[in-house]
């Protein structure tokens, strides 16, 4: 070995820069120059003579050398080459031994194989002595023939040359060589430390990466990248929020502007991992050598803040703050949620096509459309006066297919499309079938996390024209797997395992802890065993029958109800609130033991109003175990909690509104939407001008909606206000018989109490104004203020305020006082047995006679009978005056009476005076008839007098006077029942009395003198008779009647009386006297 | 001078590249093409080329002010990239027809930027 010191030098430099010559070359020539040297000098070197034993002495020497000496050997290599190299520079000239080299060879390849590679090494070990023997013709040959080969241009760079030359020789005879050689590089390199070999390394290849390209990126793994104390240090720098990217922008402006200054900003990178559902927002991240250097790079900027406290991200968590997690792929079909439009956001939608680049995806979804119904209010002004901000998602319309026909009523010019194919183009936005369809990025999709409700995928499912659900509930349920850890199993809960080995297993929960479920298993085999299991493959498992709560996850939530069908993990339940059926999934339901719907959370309580903030109102129409729906004054439904409120308005009995036609409606008022749908529905709240309505025809909110109060038509108002829109309703005053006995009390021109039927019925009348004004008819139903007259000119029923009627007379059309005392007689009607109609009749007619044929007729249906008293008197004397009916209207002006009546009563009184005049006899003897008094029937004068008030009034004192006389008799009579009174009064008069008995008296209008008619007193004589027949009829009425009457008449008239008294007194006495001469 | 910076207005219209991630307007890259993939992305003057192989899905700006030293630069594999702003997720696919272009031709194995990547690590 020492033998190769000299050498040494002649190769160091070369071998410092070749260290990687292809060994092959070193082969060869060792070959070569080992033939030629033993040839040429017939060396009697030691080897010489045993060239086998040589080689195993040198490879022992090898063998020993390695472990101990592998320095040193590399050293020996390096010399080997560099020998071999100059041998080379040698052999260029020499050409004469080619011949014999091969031989050689081939001798040697005969030898042994084995021995192939020990030659060499021997060989190899010689040339460094042959380098001093002339040698180089050997190899010239071999050179040139392989040099065929080799391109003539690098012939010049020998060096090169040479090696390629060798290998494709002798390549077999150096493979060993070279492992040995690769064996011993490797340990020298495991002897140096990793620094040095890294630093080789880089040498080595990382000079050659910016050649290859990008392609050598991948080749380094990321563990490989992972940052060490070396790299710069990363700091975390607040910022303000949703300004990250703006920061990372402004710092990149910085280090270009400064790049070529004399201070380049300090720092090496700086970025971002902000985002609405970062984590990471609010900070951005800064890499420098020093947090100084990030105060210099940063000190400036906008939106961020270095002076704050900057956190040092330590190095192992670097690699987090880079992480990407992969964005799922979307696939058609597949549920996703809106972020955008905010009108939208947290729709569920359905993907139809994913883009090539995943980029943006086709969506369809349930527009929300108003139709341009908000418009106004979008426009406007809130309250602050600002403009509002468009961004912000006030109540947004709720979720309906889109409707063709609704669009075009508001805004035909902005819808065009194809009615065959259903698709539309309406505002700018595409519509198919029903569905709003639209491009929209994936980063304003929320694809995660989805749980798309039964509910609102059956939205979808019932969107196809033929009504067909094309719900596929295998892609919904691939859909809702992933949400399948939200499932809370709860101890006790039954759940039965459908996936993996134990499935099938049925079981009680009685533990879980994270996803496993502890089961104590009720069925099977494993009965009474426990078992664990992973929450992924189960599911809660119930009976047809049981009663069940939802939970969570459904639009149903917190219904309870009863199961009636199992279908896999679909269970249909029939609801205890609404009775109708529901489908959700058996994860959403837990048995339940309480009867769903309590109605009320805290003071809130079904259909209650609530202020939800100042300008909203809005009516509680579900009530959650936590929250509740509520519909607004705008007719959205939101979900609010109950801290959401502001507070309960108390329900107002007070308030009023005004419907459509002005008429006022108040709280349980009946009424209509005028156009639109129509609903009709009691109102339950009044705010301001928004009524909330409720009907039991819908379900829909409760049955709950909202409306303006100037968009509804009354139908029923609450206690029987009157409407003024007569085609509203049924007039329900008229319905209610209570209210026809018992008139208002607070007219003005009250007529004469009135008892039983309205006189008014059936009389003929014209109408005085308004819109039938002129035209004829005949009463056909009442209340106190109107009456539905039947037009003779068309066949129709109107209903007319009783003001505004004329009664006449059916035969001659004159005007008549219906109300008239004489009418009260009539209420009597036929009834009055006791008179016996025939007398009546004859009576009634014979005086009137003439006078007034029609009466008879009249009184003798006695249908008219109210009419009649009046009639006859109207006709006969003109007494009609009295008609009491127009009080103040009177159809006879003579008659002071009238006016009387009118309710300046005294005033009338001093009518009485004229009355006196024109009429008195009749009157006065009617009046104080003693007939009166026989009749008993005098008992009712004065029931007349107190109620009527004028006329009578006037006929009071009339009365007062008889009173002594017949009047006592009266009084009795007061007593009586009306029968008795009835045949009283026929006994008292006697037959005479009978007939004309009261009638002489009677005359006056209303007593039974009116009665005896026929007698002289023809005046009367109608009159009376209507009167016994009401009397009659009424006869027991009366003296109920008659009761008051009297103390009325007193307080009433008891002054004017005496004053109407004195001319009265008279009257009568003549009455008296006719009617004798009557009766005889 | 600070060609790399984009103000917030006209941030809607930036895009990243598929290939290295760097961020700028689509207008440069219509104008100038990818400053680091030009060679076989052929992005100037081509909007198609540009729709398809640029994403204006991204997040994670990172600015670069020294790609050779910073560790954030070797990390995301931007060391041998141009000064920029790149960032650190592009969602999106390089078409199939580029995609085998790039790695066929060029040799140049192709990361996917959207996060893919990481996860098979």
């Amino acid at each position: 070995m020492a033998s190769n010191a000299p050498f040494q030098f002649a190769g160091d430099s070369e071998s410092e820069d070749d260290n990687f010559n292809p060994a092959p070359a070193d082969a060869s020539d060792d070959e070569q120059d080992a033939q030629v040297t033993q040839r040429a000098t017939g060396n009697s070197d030691r080897r010489a003579s045993s060239p086998a034993a040589d080689d195993d002495q040198d490879d022992d020497d090898e063998d020993e050398e390695r472990p101990s000496n592998s320095a040193s050997k590399r050293t020996r290599d390096a010399d080997d080459e560099d020998d071999n190299e100059g041998e080379e520079d040698e052999e260029e000239g020499d050409a004469g031994k080619t011949g014999y080299d091969e031989d050689e060879e081939e001798e040697e390849e005969d030898d042994d194989d084995d021995d192939v590679q020990h030659r060499h090494r021997r060989k190899r070990r010689k040339d460094h002595r042959a380098a001093f023997f002339d040698i180089e013709a050997e190899v010239e040959d071999e050179d040139e023939a392989e040099d065929d080969e080799k391109d003539g241009e690098e012939i010049e760079d020998f060096i090169d040359n040479a090696h390629p030359d060798d290998i494709a020789e002798s390549g077999h005879l150096d493979d060993d060589r070279r492992h040995r050689e690769l064996d011993r590089r490797r340990e020298i390199e495991a002897s140096m430390d990793a620094e040095k070999q890294a630093e080789i390394l880089r040498a080595r290849y990382g000079k050659r990466a910016p050649a290859r390209g990008y392609g050598e990126m991948t080749v380094v793994p990321k563990r490989l990248l992972l940052p060490s104390v070396d790299d710069p240090g990363i700091w975390a720098v607040r910022c303000k929020e949703g300004k990250e990217r703006d920061v990372v922008f402004s710092i990149m402006r910085r280090i270009e502007e400064r790049a070529s200054s004399k201070e380049p900003v300090p720092i090496t990178a700086a970025f971002e991992r902000g985002g609405p559902n970062s984590v990471m927002k609010g900070y951005i991240y800064v890499e420098a050598r020093r947090q100084n250097d990030i105060m210099l790079a940063l000190d400036g900027v906008l939106d961020v803040y270095p002076r704050s406290k900057m956190i040092l991200v330590e190095l192992k968590d670097m690699p987090d703050l880079l992480r990407v997690t992969k964005t799922p792929n979307l696939e058609p079909g597949a549920w996703v949620r809106l972020k955008k439009p905010a009108k939208h956001a947290g729709d569920l939608a359905q993907v139809l096509d994913v883009t090539e680049n995943g980029l943006e995806a086709r969506v369809r979804f349930i527009p929300r459309l108003d139709y341009g119904v908000r418009d106004d209010s979008l426009s406007a002004l809130s309250a602050d006066g600002k403009r509002k901000r468009p961004g912000v998602p006030g109540p947004r319309p709720p979720q309906r297919l889109f409707s063709e026909v609704e669009a075009r009523k508001r805004q035909p010019r902005h819808i065009q499309g194809n009615p065959q194919t259903n698709t539309w183009t309406y505002m700018g936005e595409d519509f198919e079938n029903g569905f709003q369809v639209k491009d929209i990025k994936i980063q304003q999709l929320d694809v995660k996390d989805v749980n798309p409700t039964l509910e609102e995928v059956t939205k979808f499912a019932s969107g196809s024209e033929d009504g067909t659900e094309n719900l596929d509930l295998k892609a919904l349920a691939a859909s809702l797997k992933d949400s399948n850890t939200n499932v809370a199993y709860v101890p006790g809960d039954v759940i039965e395992v459908y996936e993996g080995e134990q499935r099938g297993v049925i079981g009680k929960a009685v533990n879980v802890q994270g996803d496993i479920v502890t089961l104590r298993v009720t069925e099977g085999d494993l009965a009474g065993q426990t078992i664990e299991v992973p929450n992924k493959g189960l599911r809660k498992r119930f009976r047809d029958g049981d009663h069940v709560k939802v939970i969570g996850g459904s639009r149903f939530r917190d219904e309870v109800g009863m199961i009636v069908k199992i279908v896999d993990d679909r269970v249909t339940l029939l609801t205890d609130q609404t009775n109708t059926e529901i489908t959700v999934f058996s994860k959403d339901l837990r048995e339940a033991s309480d009867i769903g719907g309590q109605g009320s959370l805290g003071q809130y309580s079904l259909l209650d109003l609530v202020q939800l903030d100042p300008t909203t109102v809005a009516c509680i129409v579900k009530v959650d175990r936590e929250s509740m729906v509520v519909l607004d004054q705008n007719g959205d439904t939101r979900q609010v909690m109950p801290s959401q409120i502001a507070n309960k308005l108390p329900k107002r009995r007070t308030a009023v509104a005004a419907d459509r036609n002005g008429s006022e409606i108040r709280l349980d008022d009946v009424v209509r939407e005028y156009g639109g749908q129509q609903r009709q529905g009691k109102i339950i709240h009044i705010h301001r001008s928004f009524i909330f309505l409720h009907s039991n025809a819908t379900t829909e909110n409760a049955g709950v909606y909202v409306t303006r109060a100037g968009n509804v038509n009354t139908i029923a108002a609450k206690g029987g206000r009157a409407t003024n829109n007569p085609n509203s309703g049924p007039d329900l005053s008229t319905m209610n018989p209570a209210l026809k006995r018992n008139p208002a009390q607070n007219q003005t021109m009250q007529p004469p109490k009135t008892f039983g039927r309205d006189r008014a019925l059936g009389q003929t009348v014209s109408i005085r104004r308004g819109g039938y004004k002129a035209l004829m008819g005949i009463v056909k139903d009442t209340t106190d203020t109107h009456a539905r007259v039947e037009l003779h000119g068309k066949n129709k029923v109107v209903s007319i305020p009783k003001a505004d009627l004329i009664f006449r007379d059916k035969v001659t059309g004159k005007t008549i006082d219906i109300y008239s005392r004489g009418g009260r007689g009539g209420f009597g009607g036929g009834g009055r047995g006791g008179f016996g109609s025939g007398d009546r009749n004859g009576g009634s007619r014979t005086p009137m006679g003439a006078g007034a044929g029609e009466r008879t007729p009249a009184w003798g249906a006695s249908k008219s009978t109210a009419r009649t008293p009046a009639w006859g008197r109207g006709e006969t004397s003109g007494s009609r005056t009295p008609a009491w009916g127009d009080g103040s209207r009177t159809v006879n002006p003579y008659d002071g009476n009238r006016t009387a009546y009118g309710d300046g009563n005294r005033t009338a009184y001093g009518g009485a005076t004229s009355y006196g005049g024109s009429r008195t006899p009749a009157w006065s003897s009617s009046a104080k008839t003693p007939a009166h008094d026989g009749f008993g029937h005098g008992s009712k004068t004065p029931a007349y007098g107190s109620g009527g008030s004028d006329p009578w009034g006037s006929k009071t004192p009339a009365y007062g006077v008889s009173a002594p006389t017949p009047g006592a008799s009266g009084a009795d009579n007061w007593g009586y029942t009306p029968g008795p009174g009835g045949s009283h009064a026929y006994d008292a008069p006697t037959p005479g009395a009978g007939l004309g008995a009261p009638t002489p008296g009677a005359l006056n209008a209303p007593t039974p003198g009116a009665y005896s008619a026929p007698t002289p007193a023809a005046i009367s004589a109608p009159t009376p008779g209507a009167w016994q027949g009401g009397w009659g009829a009424d006869a027991a009425p009366t003296p109920a009647v008659g009761a008051p009457t009297p103390a009325a008449s007193g307080g009433y008239y008891g002054a004017p009386t005496p004053a109407a008294y004195g001319g009265a007194p008279e009257t009568p006495a003549a009455s008296g006297e006719i009617r004798y001469a009557d009766d005889d | 001078m600070s060609e790399n910076f984009v103000a917030p207005g006209q941030q809607r219209y930036l895009r990243a590249c598929m290939v290295c991630s760097i961020v700028m307007t689509y207008a440069r890259f219509r104008d100038e093409g990818c400053p680091n993939c030009e060679e076989f992305l052929h992005l100037q003057g081509s909007p198609d080329q540009i729709d398809s192989c640029t994403s204006q899905v991204f997040e994670g700006l990172i600015t670069l002010a020294d790609p050779t030293r910073s560790w954030v630069a070797k990390w995301q594999r931007l060391d041998k990239y141009v000064r920029g702003v790149y960032a650190t997720k592009v969602s999106g696919q390089l078409p199939d027809d580029v995609r085998t272009t790039i790695e066929e031709e060029y040799r140049i194995t192709y990361i996917p930027r959207d996060g893919s990547a990481t996860e098979a690590d």
